[in-house]
């Protein structure tokens, strides 16, 4: 607009924007916009760099931000420049020259307000003001001073022209209801966004109709929103004038944002002269909500619900406006009645979870018949939301509202629509209403709803539409098939939503797969690569005697045959005085440095090292001479430099004298001592126990009866190896492995605030991968690559370690030590004193993870007090400085042949970057560490004992059987990095088949000959699934969530869903210590869980929990609430069903050993059990008559974060407690004298330790 | 029941950790050795604020946003140290008592994470689990008596009161119910004893026809089996019989937390060695002691709670003659600040905050360490969480200079603590 004429003596200075200038009629001189006709202004102010000016600014005022400027509008000198307010209060204050001032209005007096605004922050519902006399809050005034006021406001997502001024009011004092505000809002607006825009307003006071308001160059209408028009006079007093703020600095009042070139007339401007203010970009207007009109869906399909989702709508609040569009569709579906209670996952493109974007369009469609006449129905929806039948528009839902903290008010649990009927989720909304149907035939009903936003988790509820019944006693829910009518009670419901789960895992499922496969050629070709690789790198072949033998079978003999030979060589005793006297001295006391690691190149592995000796060229040890011996030499040192091994009281004479005597006596080293008894196999598994061995191995939980007899009756001779297939083809393979990786991992989500190292729930990414049987490469390549969603399922949460102040280092350590067997513990704060890896490692590796260099955290440094107070020479040391970046450098080509040269190329996708280079440099088939370290992870997880018995650490370990590791994970790479297959080779050996054994020491890896497996007791996960299954009967445990409403995004609170497996579960720490925040019946769970070892707060990684026999561990299996419920024949439970349908109490005692231990019982144990069951067998069933009908108790309001330190929470929260130890009510058809002797029973076979062992 | 069995068994016995490792020692050697045999730790979850108890100043107005003390202070038994009014039954036993006002640290103000940190004296680091201050005396000490396990949470369960790297059998019994005994070890009340008898005699039956279970491995949990249907019997569950008090004492201890505080009396006499007790009842307030907004209103009720348990638990062990070997300590994530916030309760503040020693022989003095006129900053004697455990360590004869062991890994018992040596005579 500064066209450069009118008045030519402003021109300059408003031009060259060297003042802040602003004029008062009669004190300087007047502003000279371009304008058509001339007016003046009263003030202007164009906000320049350097004025001087009574204008005084308050709280966070900028000068020299950027103002509108050409090309994009014209009319501004290219260096304009603007003032930005922060909001909270800022503002530019004026004081009023007081009385009969310039800026004094009434009755009568025309005025022009208008400004130039970009636009921060503005939430809906917000008034901000841009310029405005009087409601200043200064002290003095009435609150109700307004004189005028130019402001702009948000409404349903438009920002609008408004204009405020308060009235002189006659009667009462104050007036009543603020009817003395006048409010004129505009009908139009502009949406947020980067550009500037010009807002003006033009009024006689006095003539309510005379007001006009322009913006970017368009007259808007609008109307007298509050206060309606008026003719009386406005305010006058002596306050303030503030631009950007009012009511004392209020910030829901303040400006955020950018202003420029405000302009107050005493003129009312004409329309054209203001719309020829604006030069700039085209600027549609929206005058609102688009019209309410019942969406046109051609083709419903017949019978089916069609479900529809539109991603990415503008906010949870509002429809959409008259200048918007409805999103693309982006997923549709069926289903079969009008009930929904989550979304399908979405998944990126490569098929990992990732987040909707929220808020999501969902429709729900269908022709239903309905009979004519009028009908009553129900909706529960939890946003904004609308119901439609033949076009008319029956019912509305208004948008979802965020979760307080802690002091949100009891919702009390909804009432029944009718008695009976299952009631409104908490927080969904219940609304009705009535239709006529007048056409014969079917009518549309379409329901839209908005799910999710911006600050919420996109998460329906549980939503559904019901028509009320003909009877009035009933609704149903709305069908397309009206066949077999849905009442809305407890048991139609849950049904009906547990087969659409399954319906809707299966569309997950699909959609999930179709996506990973747009990564399928570019898998295929790294495979055959690894192919290609394995080919040229050949491994040992199998030994002579594989033909009759599976090939795993066959190294194993090999092993035992070649040290029976060996050991042959030497007299038994001879080598037996060698192993168990002197060199279990040297394997306890030196082999720690000088065994596998050559600490200062010494090795003491075998004699040859041992005379080669070390750095220092002394032969560590002289067959035949102990004095001439390094060895001896240094055991006997009185210096504490140079005495071994370091530190302690060092070796006892005994020891010493042994090593001496050896030494003098030849050093003798003979081939470890084996006889053909100790290498003798044990027999095989018989068929009971291999079903089981096997189950767990596979599905991680026991079979059913019904299995384990279908199993026995199989006669066919191949029958363990079609159930290992059907087995691997079990979708719970995944479950079982979950837990493992969970742990590897350190997957750590949390249902609160994130801290102590929490992470994502990449729980999901696993699982699906595991039930994708994802190839491990792939697997772990997605893992580091974090992709999709950190909060709600994808490898992104593995990214995550809250409160620490290295993550990527964290995270590299734990690749390091799942995938690699590289230990870096220690890295973190200083080189490893017993292990080769040094800080850098850790670091480089970091740094190529998080794709920039990194330096160590000063949290993450070594004391300077702790070397100070040292006596001897530290073990560690600190080799990076403080400050020092790390680049991204792979730091173990060496350790792992895997080497950032040119051919890395072939196998990524975009090589200029270093986590990608890091996954592929981790999952190259030229890294043999990695198909080793997962060969032997699967193997230890079958076998119980690791071919290299320290997974996660292989440095200084040695492996037992070299050869058979490199075949097995040659035929790995061969097979594309399948651990189903790898598992099917495994299970398939005689070595997994047979008995059990265990070692009662650790046993060395030359006399490891694995003639067994070893014997193993359950995991935590699968104590508690397979309790379950045995008894048949589900987990019942509350959802893992502290906001069930969804009022917040997961990101602050996310659900981890019901759990129906143990892995499930998570951290249900109660950092407050508040009943409130306890989930009582999952608490009961986890606390078996715990006493086996599971730990939900997964700090670190780890492989391998402790499994030592503790007490709490068959003390809660007897005694704890949970076990005293699953083993109650409780109401439509497993084992009510067993007992009511049992034909003799014979063959229910052989059902129970059937379902509990999977075995047919002894002799004994049917004559211990028989006749306690016996008792009252024939009368054991109540008649209809005589059965007490069952008694639920009332709902209780949900406690949730939002409302937990409400003092009723915590009653509710201690009810709830109560409920839990109280469980589900007993089976009412069985006599309960009868009934307990029963559950006494299936608690005596559950508490047998042969419950927990693998067989 | 046979010791040799128990440590052997039992999650909860402590064994002591030998190691091959060389053990790096300080320079300076541990002057302190206190006769300390027990402790009962008292956590305030929420953060207690020292100001509206232990460290008194001026009464603020939260109306008027005028930063200060909720409450007015009163004398004690020492002459200048002041507590706040509800705290009227500990005043007199101030002479017993040292309030520790200037502990301090840097925590981001976040619940779990302070509360780690005052368990375990540590941040979190991702590469080591600390253990929580309990599982460090119970590997050290071990259960004082036999057939008892030595550390006991009466409170919910939760990581940072957990063993860490120490291993399982240095964790916690944890209850929730006074009434009810440890979970797991405790018969459980829906059956009636003379089922129980039927499902003993039905599983000693069936054990006896079990034939192969002589492997090790198995042996060890058919002991397990044996021991605890012995502690969940009549006698290790008697310690949980509170109705064998007499009802006066009961009266006296109060509410449900002081019921907690006698049976950690209780348990203290059977030969546990660390027992934490949680005082979580947010019923009197709403929020517990994290009295952020109208949580404050209510704060008194707490305070006066803690007050009539713990003075009477104060009594009673002297009564028992067993205060001096008892270390009473009251912990809490963080203090609060002496401003108030828009709802006129209170904010975190780690910086300056007041733990509490009593008993234990401990050379005490009412208080210990100055803040300013606000209590928002440390004038003298600073106290790091570390000191503070180092101290503690001290009372019970710990070397609070020694390493424990991440497998191979030192690591120094306490973060370079030092002890409080004024409270040692």
């Amino acid at each position: 607009m500064k066209l450069p004429s009118i008045v030519s003596n402003f021109i300059d200075i408003a031009h060259e924007k060297r003042h802040l200038f602003f004029t008062v009629l009669g004190v300087t001189l007047m502003c000279p916009p371009a304008f058509a006709e001339e007016v003046k202004p009263v003030a202007y102010w164009g906000f320049g760099q350097e004025e001087s000016t009574p204008l005084q600014s308050h709280g966070g005022v900028h000068r020299d931000v950027p103002g509108p400027r050409p090309d994009r509008y014209p009319d501004f000198p290219a260096d304009n420049i603007a003032a930005r307010f922060d909001g909270k209060g800022a503002r530019f204050t004026f004081t009023d020259p007081g009385p009969g001032s310039p800026f004094d209005f009434t009755n009568g007096d025309e005025i022009t307000l208008e400004a130039w605004v970009k636009i921060d922050q503005i939430l809906e519902g917000e008034s901000v003001y841009l310029i405005g006399k009087g409601r200043t809050g200064n002290p003095g005034f009435a609150r109700d001073n307004q004189n005028w006021a130019l402001r702009i406001r948000m409404m349903d997502g438009r920002i609008r022209a408004s204009f405020l001024f308060s009235s002189i009011h006659e009667g009462s004092s104050p007036p009543k209801n603020e009817e003395n505000w006048h409010r004129w809002t505009s009908d139009q607006g502009f949406k947020k966004g980067e550009d500037w825009h010009h807002v003006a307003i033009a009024y006689r006071f006095g003539s309510p109709e005379s007001l006009v308001s322009v913006i970017d160059g368009k007259q808007v209408t609008g109307y007298w929103d509050a206060g309606g028009p008026t003719k009386n006079p406005p305010t006058v007093d002596n306050d303030a004038v503030w631009i950007g703020s009012a009511l004392g600095g209020s910030a829901g009042n303040s400006f955020r944002g950018d202003l420029d070139e405000v302009g107050i007339y005493r003129t009312a401007i004409s329309v054209a002269t203001l719309k020829a203010r604006y030069r700039g970009p085209e600027v549609q207007f929206s005058s609102g909500l688009q019209p309410e009109e019942m969406p046109r869906l051609e083709n419903l399909p017949d019978g089916a619900v069609q479900v529809t989702c539109h991603e990415g709508m503008p906010t949870h609040f509002r429809w959409l406006n008259d200048d918007e569009t409805l999103p693309a569709e982006t997923l549709r579906w069926q289903t079969n009645s009008f009930l929904m209670d989550r979304l399908p996952q979405r998944y990126d493109s490569w098929g990992i979870r990732e987040n909707w974007k929220a808020p999501v369009l969902v429709r729900l469609a269908a022709d239903v018949s309905l009979p004519p006449g009028k009908h009553r129905f129900l909706m529960r929806v939890r946003g904004l939301s609308r119901l439609w039948i033949n076009g008319t528009l029956v019912a509305r839902g208004v948008p979802a509202k965020g979760s307080q903290d802690g002091f949100e008010p009891m919702t009390p649990p909804a009432v029944p629509p009718k008695p009976g009927l299952r009631i409104a989720e908490h927080r969904q909304q219940e609304v009705s209403g009535e239709y006529e149907v007048t056409i014969d035939g079917k009518s549309r009903v379409v329901l839209e709803t908005l799910v999710g936003g911006r600050d919420f988790r996109s998460d329906p509820g549980e939503l559904c539409v019901a028509v009320e019944t003909a009877d009035g006693n009933s609704f149903l829910l709305l069908q397309p098939d009206q066949e077999s009518p849905s009442h809305l009670t407890n048991p139609v419901v849950t049904s009906l939503l547990s087969q659409q789960n399954r319906e809707m895992q299966k569309f997950d499922d699909q959609r999930r797969r179709a996506a990973a496969l747009s990564q399928e050629s570019f898998w295929n070709r790294r495979h055959q690569f690894a192919r290609d690789w394995a080919k040229q790198n050949p491994v040992p072949s199998l030994p002579a005697n594989a033909q009759q033998r599976h090939p795993i079978d066959a190294f194993l003999e090999a092993k035992i045959q070649s040290a029976l030979a060996a050991s042959s060589k030497t007299p038994l005793e001879e080598a037996r005085k060698f192993h168990k006297d002197v060199l279990s001295i040297l394997r306890d006391q030196c082999f720690r440095c000088h065994g596998e690691k050559t600490q200062g190149g010494l090795s003491l592995i075998s004699l040859e090292a041992a005379q080669t000796g070390g750095d220092s060229g002394f032969a560590a040890i002289h067959p035949g001479n102990a004095e001439k011996s390094e060895l001896i030499r240094r055991i006997r040192s009185d210096s504490p430099e140079e005495r071994m091994p370091p530190g302690g009281a060092g070796l006892s004479e005994k020891e010493r004298s042994v090593l001496e005597d050896w030494i003098n006596h030849g050093a003798r080293w003979p081939a470890p001592p084996v006889t053909p008894e100790m290498v003798k196999h044990p027999p095989v598994l018989n068929d009971e126990a291999f079903l089981r061995r096997l189950f767990l191995d596979t599905v991680g939980v026991i079979p059913t009866a019904e299995e384990v007899r279908e199993f026995l009756n199989d006669e066919s001779p191949d029958k363990r190896a079609r159930w290992v297939d059907r087995l691997l083809a079990d979708d719970r393979w995944a479950d079982h492995w979950m837990a493992y990786w969970l742990d590897v991992l350190a997957e750590n989500p949390t249902l609160l605030n994130g801290s102590l190292n929490t992470t994502g729930p990449f729980r999901w990414f696993i699982y699906d991968s595991f039930k994708d049987n994802k190839p491990i490469d792939r697997f772990v390549t997605e893992l580091v690559l974090l992709k999709g969603s950190a909060y709600e399922g994808g490898s992104a949460g593995f990214g995550i370690a809250a409160e620490n102040d290295a993550p990527f280092a964290a995270k590299g350590q734990i690749l390091a030590s799942a995938f690699l067997g590289i230990e870096l513990q220690c890295a973190r704060c200083h080189d490893s004193p017993y292990h080769s890896t040094k800080q850098q490692d850790l670091y480089a590796l970091a740094a190529m993870f998080q794709k920039k260099p990194v330096t160590v955290p000063k949290s993450s440094r070594v004391p300077a007090a702790f070397f100070e107070n040292q006596s001897r020479e530290s073990l560690i040391h600190v080799s990076l400085k403080p400050d020092e970046p790390i680049p991204p450098v792979w730091p173990f080509g060496e350790l792992t042949g895997s080497i950032d040269d040119e051919t890395l190329a072939t196998l990524i996708q975009n090589p200029a970057d270093s986590r990608e280079k890091l996954a592929a440099l981790i999952t190259a088939p030229q890294n043999q560490r990695f198909s080793e370290v997962i060969v032997n992870r699967v193997w230890r997880r079958l076998i119980g004992t690791g071919i290299i018995d320290s997974p996660d650490d292989w440095e200084g370990k040695s492996s037992s059987h070299p050869e058979l590791l490199k075949w097995l994970a040659q035929e790995f790479i061969i097979n594309g990095y399948d651990i189903k297959q790898l598992s099917r080779l495994i299970l398939n050996s005689q070595i997994y088949q047979r008995e059990a054994i265990r070692s009662t020491l650790p046993v060395s890896p030359d006399m490891q000959f694995f003639i067994a497996p070893t014997r193993r007791r359950m995991s935590a996960e699968q104590v508690v699934d397979s309790l379950c299954v045995a008894v048949g009967q589900s987990m019942d445990v509350e959802e893992m969530t502290f906001a069930p409403e969804a009022g917040r995004t997961s990101q602050s609170r996310l659900t981890l869903g019901v759990p129906d497996r143990a892995w499930k579960f998570a951290n249900l720490a109660n950092e407050r210590d508040r009943p409130s925040l306890s989930l009582p019946r999952a608490r009961a769970i986890a606390d078996i869980m715990e006493a086996f070892g599971w730990n939900g707060a997964r700090q670190s990684p780890r492989t391998d929990r402790e499994t030592d026999s503790n007490v709490l561990q068959p003390g809660i299996l007897q005694n704890s609430d949970a076990a005293v419920l699953l083993t109650r024949a409780s109401i439509q439970s497993g084992l009510a069903d067993r007992a009511v349908n049992a034909v003799s109490p014979e063959q229910l005692v052989e059902t129970l050993f059937l379902s509990i231990l999977n075995r047919v019982p002894s002799e004994e144990e049917r004559r211990a059990l028989t006749p306690i069951l016996a008792e009252g067998f024939q009368q054991r069933l109540l008649p209809n008559a005589e059965q007490k009908p069952v008694q639920f108790p009332d709902p209780l309001p949900v406690v949730t974060w939002s409302n937990h330190v409400q003092p009723e929470a915590n009653s509710i929260a201690v009810e709830m407690e109560r409920r839990a130890q109280a469980g589900l009510p007993p089976d009412p058809r069985l006599r309960p004298e009868w009934r307990e002797a029963y559950e006494d029973v299936v608690w005596g076979i559950v508490n047998l330790s042969e419950f927990v062992w693998v067989p | 029941m046979h010791r040799r069995d128990f440590l052997k068994t039992a999650a909860i016995a402590a064994a002591a950790s030998s190691s091959s490792m060389p053990h790096l020692t300080y320079a300076e050697a541990p002057p302190l050795q206190g006769k300390v045999e027990h402790v009962i730790s008292i956590w305030l979850g929420g953060g207690m604020g020292a100001m509206d108890t232990f460290d008194p100043k001026r009464v603020g107005d939260p109306q008027k946003k005028v930063p200060g003390s909720y409450y007015p202070s009163i004398e004690t038994a020492i002459p200048g140290v002041k507590l706040c009014e509800h705290l009227k039954h500990m005043a007199p036993l101030m002479d017993r008592v040292t309030a520790v006002r200037t502990v301090n640290h840097h925590v981001i103000d976040e619940h779990a994470a302070a509360t780690n940190f005052m368990h375990t004296g540590r941040p979190v680091s991702g590469t080591v689990v600390y253990p929580s201050l309990g599982s460090i005396v119970s590997h050290e000490r071990g259960p004082a008596g036999e057939g008892v396990p030595p550390y006991v949470l009466i409170g919910y369960p939760n990581v940072t009161r957990g063993p860490g790297f120490l291993g399982a059998r240095h964790g916690y019994l944890y209850l929730t119910d006074t009434s009810r005994g440890p979970a797991g070890l405790s018969r459980p009340t829906s059956i009636p004893p003379q089922r129980h008898s039927r499902r003993e005699s039905i599983l000693a039956t069936l054990r006896q026809h079990q034939g192969q279970q002589h492997q090790d491995l198995l042996q060890d949990y058919e002991e397990a089996i044996d021991l605890s249907l012995q502690l969940s019997g009549p006698s290790f569950n008697r310690s949980f019989h509170l109705d064998e008090e007499p009802a006066d004492l009961r009266n006296q201890y109060g509410s449900e937390f002081g019921q907690r505080c006698l049976l950690a009396r209780r348990l203290v006499e059977r030969g546990v060695r660390f027992v934490e007790v949680s005082h979580n009842l947010n019923f009197l307030n709403g929020t517990g002691w994290d009295v952020h907004n109208e949580g404050i209103l209510q704060q008194h009720a707490l305070i006066q709670d803690l007050d009539t348990a713990v003075s009477t638990l104060i009594l009673d062990l002297q009564k028992k003659k067993i205060l001096d070997k008892t270390l009473i300590v009251i912990t809490t994530e963080f203090g609060r600040p002496p401003e108030f916030d828009a709802g006129g309760g209170r904010g975190h503040q780690g910086t300056a905050m007041t733990c509490v020693l009593a008993g234990g022989g401990l050379n005490h003095c009412g208080a210990y360490g100055e803040t300013d006129e606000l209590a928002k900053k440390i004038v003298t004697n600073p106290v790091s969480v570390p000191d503070f455990f180092a101290t503690i360590h001290a009372s019970l004869g710990i070397d609070f200079a020694k390493y424990l062991y991440d497998g191979d890994r030192p690591v120094p018992i306490t973060d370079n603590g030092r002890p409080m040596t004024a409270l040692f005579s």
